[in-house]
């Protein structure tokens, strides 16, 4: 479905504090990216139009945080995702496409996407989402295998995984030393019992940090997704930093 | 002598690593010398490049880089460029690629010491290494050629038990 703010119903669009992103204010305030599709939604979410005096309407999308492990690390105040108009992506974990199709909007025409994905039922909707969304790179291939897509990815500004697998910091280790610029960031949604069933979640989540600094990635920010996900962590961190300078 | 083959969806590059004594040693200053496109052109050359004849080509090529398959293509390239040098070796980015080449062509390849660190830098600034190519025609080929390949994965993978044609 969707809803319009034509005649005097009250939406109001505002920046949010990281660039690319939007805040819809109505009767609740909902997180929004700006649609690079004009007339079509990706997977069901509802659109916005808004009147716009100066150059026609502009259209947005609404950005469910309990179907977006990014949109919820948002709403739960992360401090950077280092995903902004403009910027390089390398998505581990694409799916179907839903948050990639976000990232796509936040990045614009002057960014790049590249959504690597394995498996062949989510690849298809995958492609779909590509075919409309010139920004979106699709690869189905297997992100353990970072060597096996070189010839269509260049250097990237950040790596955002969502992979959910056991292995995963060294998985993102591999891509980011193909890759990942140097001082470039790590966006990780890291799921407690996906790595390890039996223990505490902070202790899962501590023990993959230790993961990530042996594969040159100082964390920077953790931030747990409640109450969209339980036990799920977010890890922000650097790519080779210089040993004692400090990052923001 | 160190050259290394960079392989993008545009077509197949050769470098020359101008300064390839001791390798291992001076990775940390190929790491600071590669951020700044005017630095690393001080550490390679651009030997040979050619771009591949169409998108079903450079399809074929993908398709033999990934699983790391020596294409005819890839061969006469490395032969026209290398065929007449001795004693070199020649970086690549997969060892398994590197080990077909070499009992293929007798080449003497490796994925060793700042190789990795010169792919990372010939990567970043690939379009400013190849003259005629720009940064538009670059992303182009790889949106085309990620397109082609991925549509090749979801169609004709044999582990595929949906959609069967009987």
């Amino acid at each position: 479905g969707r809803f319009n703010a034509k005649g005097g119903s009250k939406i109001l669009i505002e920046p949010h504090r990281h660039p690319g992103i939007y805040i819809a204010k109505s009767k609740e305030d909902l997180l929004v990216t700006k649609n690079m599709v004009t007339g079509e939604s990706v997977y069901g979410e509802k659109r916005i139009t808004i009147e716009d005096n100066l150059d026609g309407k502009t259209e947005y999308r609404v950005w469910n945080p309990f179907r977006s492990k990014l949109a919820a690390a948002i709403l739960g105040g992360i401090d950077r995702i280092h995903i902004a108009p403009g910027s390089k992506v390398l998505y581990l974990g694409a799916a179907s496409g839903t948050t990639v199709s976000h990232v796509s909007d936040i990045v614009g025409p002057n960014g790049l996407v590249f959504a690597v994905e394995f498996s062949q039922r989510s690849g298809r909707d995958l492609l779909n989402v590509a075919k409309k969304r010139t920004n979106i790179i699709p690869i189905i291939e297997d992100a353990r295998h970072p060597q096996k897509y070189r010839m269509i990815v260049s250097m990237v500004d950040t790596i955002f995984a969502d992979v959910a697998q056991p292995d995963q910091a060294r998985i993102v280790g591999i891509n980011a030393h193909y890759y990942l610029k140097h001082r470039g960031y790590v966006v990780i949604s890291i799921k407690a019992n996906c790595i390890d069933s039996t223990a505490q979640p902070e202790a899962v989540f501590a023990e993959e940090l230790m993961k990530l600094q042996r594969e040159m990635i100082r964390p920077q920010e953790q931030l747990t997704l409640e109450p969209y996900e339980r036990d799920h962590a977010v890890v922000v961190g650097i790519y080779r930093p210089d040993r004692k300078q400090k990052y923001d | 002598m160190l050259y290394i083959l960079f392989e993008h969806a545009a077509g197949y590059a050769l470098f020359l690593s101008t300064q390839s004594e001791e390798i291992g040693a001076q990775q940390q200053e190929v790491q600071q010398a590669m951020l700044q496109l005017s630095s690393f052109l001080q550490l390679v050359k651009l030997e040979g490049f050619s771009p591949f004849k169409s998108g079903t080509n450079a399809l074929e090529n993908m398709n033999c880089i990934s699983e790391g398959l020596l294409h005819e293509d890839l061969k006469n390239f490395l032969e026209v460029n290398l065929s007449k040098e001795a004693d070199f070796t020649l970086g690549v980015s997969d060892n398994k690629l590197g080990a077909t080449i070499q009992e293929t062509l007798g080449f003497q390849c490796s994925t060793l010491g700042a190789i990795s660190d010169l792919i990372r830098g010939i990567r970043l600034h690939f379009h400013q290494l190849v003259e005629g190519l720009t940064k538009l025609a670059q992303d182009k080929a790889q949106l085309g050629l990620g397109h082609s390949y991925s549509r090749a994965k979801v169609k004709f993978n044999v582990n595929r038990v949906d959609n069967m044609v009987i």
